[in-house]
């Protein structure tokens, strides 16, 4: 069942001319995940903002086309510490902001966060006040805070900028587990190599307008590596000047080989 | 906790607002002494710096300025008075924790933006310290320092000023779509998670406190005319 509908849809920033999203169509099912690449500046967080409600009714501008959501939303930014309460002394407090704005009963918030620190990996921090978390952990705290609202369609702007190696592991793999559950995902991220373990879908974004969609294989593709978007495995063996087609991961690589 | 840390947020803020209101209405200059008094005693028993330093840091200018326009005791009076109404808001933000007055509004049964806009209000002195300390030290790794004369600590100070408010105004854009993502929209009905304790003897002393300011407000005012 479609939990996200685009139709033509195109924004504008205020006081910008150009838009930043240019006719865009794009559907995203219940578990399924939805992976948004392109260069800087290419639309993936406006897309995530439109998709999240944000734009243009919070921070204004105009959108033009249909956007139709059939489960509520929950929107992880870039930023952990701009999405971060103030109000909360502890972890379990900051995740458990959004739950209580919900005005669901005290007994549900305290299971919907437990059940969102476990996934983290975050009871041990659960009486930390967040202003001392470094900033991965507080990444994690947020990525709770919003799993702990219990959103249909989940929507993450560079969820793994702030994590390390072993935390963007974790996540990547509570991101197929919600996707599992019925959840639709969709996911701006430059971690290019976690896509074709995380991702359904691939969506190739180019100055606010959808280039390409396909599988995560697209990201082998010789446009895509020439457009700096391959995983590693493929942009090394383009740059060895070996023939396309390039393999997308080390195992494809391996098979090529023999 | 020291300096009432741990009283219900109301009775802090009906303590805050209770002594300025009397500092004024009260006759000078003895009533701005009393209160000025309980003022600065309520700040300094938070400590020295996040108390009574800034308390008296930002009324001495008002001291200066009053000086230069009025005379002695005018001076006197209205110093008295400012310095309560100072004194009393460095205590309040020193002790009262946003969270908590949060959790009692809506307990209370107010609305969770407007108790989320007074506690953004009341958080937003220590917010802007930490963000200038943080733009002050910015600029001396690029050679910019606060030190030395007169003329060199406005340089640093202008440098400082722009980045401040123009941060701070794109914070509030930041923290307004931070906010919508955590579900504090306009119109919900937020689930208290531990609404503070609210005794009987903090609710007494609230109302007595009013009952004060009124019959300070009605010696003032009215028993004189019938004399």
């Amino acid at each position: 069942m479609r939990s996200l509908t685009l139709d033509h849809a195109s924004f504008w920033y205020p006081a910008t001319a150009s838009p930043a999203l240019r006719d865009v169509s794009l559907e995203v099912v219940q578990g399924e995940v939805v992976a948004l690449v392109g260069a800087l500046g290419a639309g993936a967080s406006t897309l995530l903002l439109v998709a999240a409600d944000l734009a243009p009714r919070v921070i204004g501008g105009r959108l033009t086309g249909t956007v139709a959501r059939r489960d509520r939303s929950g929107i992880v930014l870039p930023t952990p510490w701009t999405q971060a309460s103030g109000m909360a002394f502890t972890v379990w407090d900051e995740v458990a902001f959004g739950p209580a704005n919900l005005g669901w009963p005290a007994h549900e918030i305290a299971r919907q966060v437990d059940r969102a620190l476990e996934r983290l990996e975050l009871v041990p921090l659960a009486s930390r006040d967040p202003v001392t978390l470094s900033g991965g952990e507080l990444q994690r705290v947020i990525i709770a805070a919003i799993l702990a609202m219990d959103p249909g369609l989940v929507l993450f702007d560079e969820p793994a900028a702030e994590l390390d190696a072993e935390g963007a592991r974790t996540l990547w793999r509570l991101i197929r587990l919600l996707a599992s559950e019925g959840k639709a995902v969709l996911l701006a991220t430059s971690a290019l190599d976690a896509i074709p373990d995380v991702a359904d879908r691939v969506v190739w974004l180019e100055d606010g307008a959808v280039r390409a969609v396909g599988t995560p294989d697209l990201l082998a593709d010789v446009a895509a590596c020439d457009a700096g978007l391959g995983t590693s495995v493929a942009t090394v063996w383009r740059a060895s000047g070996l023939p396309p087609p390039y393999p997308l991961t080390v195992a494809h690589a391996v098979q090529r080989w023999r | 906790m020291t300096g009432g840390g741990r009283l219900h947020p109301f009775t802090l803020l009906a303590i805050a607002a209770a002594l300025p209101a009397l500092a004024w209405i009260l006759p000078a200059p003895s009533g701005g002494l009393a209160m000025a008094t309980i003022a600065l005693g309520l700040a300094a028993s938070r400590g020295l710096r996040p108390g009574l330093r800034p308390a008296v840091l930002t009324a001495a200018p008002f001291w200066l300025f009053l000086l230069l326009l009025h005379d002695v005791p005018t001076t006197i009076a209205i110093g008295l008075r400012i310095t309560t109404m100072v004194a009393s808001f460095v205590w309040l933000v020193a002790t009262l924790e946003p969270a908590r007055l949060v959790e009692a509004m809506i307990a209370a049964g107010w609305s969770a933006s407007i108790a989320y806009l007074l506690a953004a209000t009341l958080s937003a002195v220590p917010v802007l310290k930490a963000r200038a300390r943080r733009i002050v030290e910015a600029q001396r790794c690029r050679g910019l320092s606060p030190r030395g004369g007169i003329a060199a600590r406005l340089r640093a100070l202008r440098a400082l000023a722009l980045p401040l408010v123009l941060s701070a105004l794109h914070e509030v854009d930041e923290r307004a779509l931070a906010l919508e993502t955590r579900g504090l929209v306009p119109g919900i009905r937020r689930t208290p998670l531990a609404p503070p304790p609210d005794p009987a003897v903090e609710q007494a002393a609230r109302w007595a406190l009013l009952l004060a300011c009124l019959a300070a407000l009605a010696r003032r005012f009215i028993v004189p005319r019938f004399i």
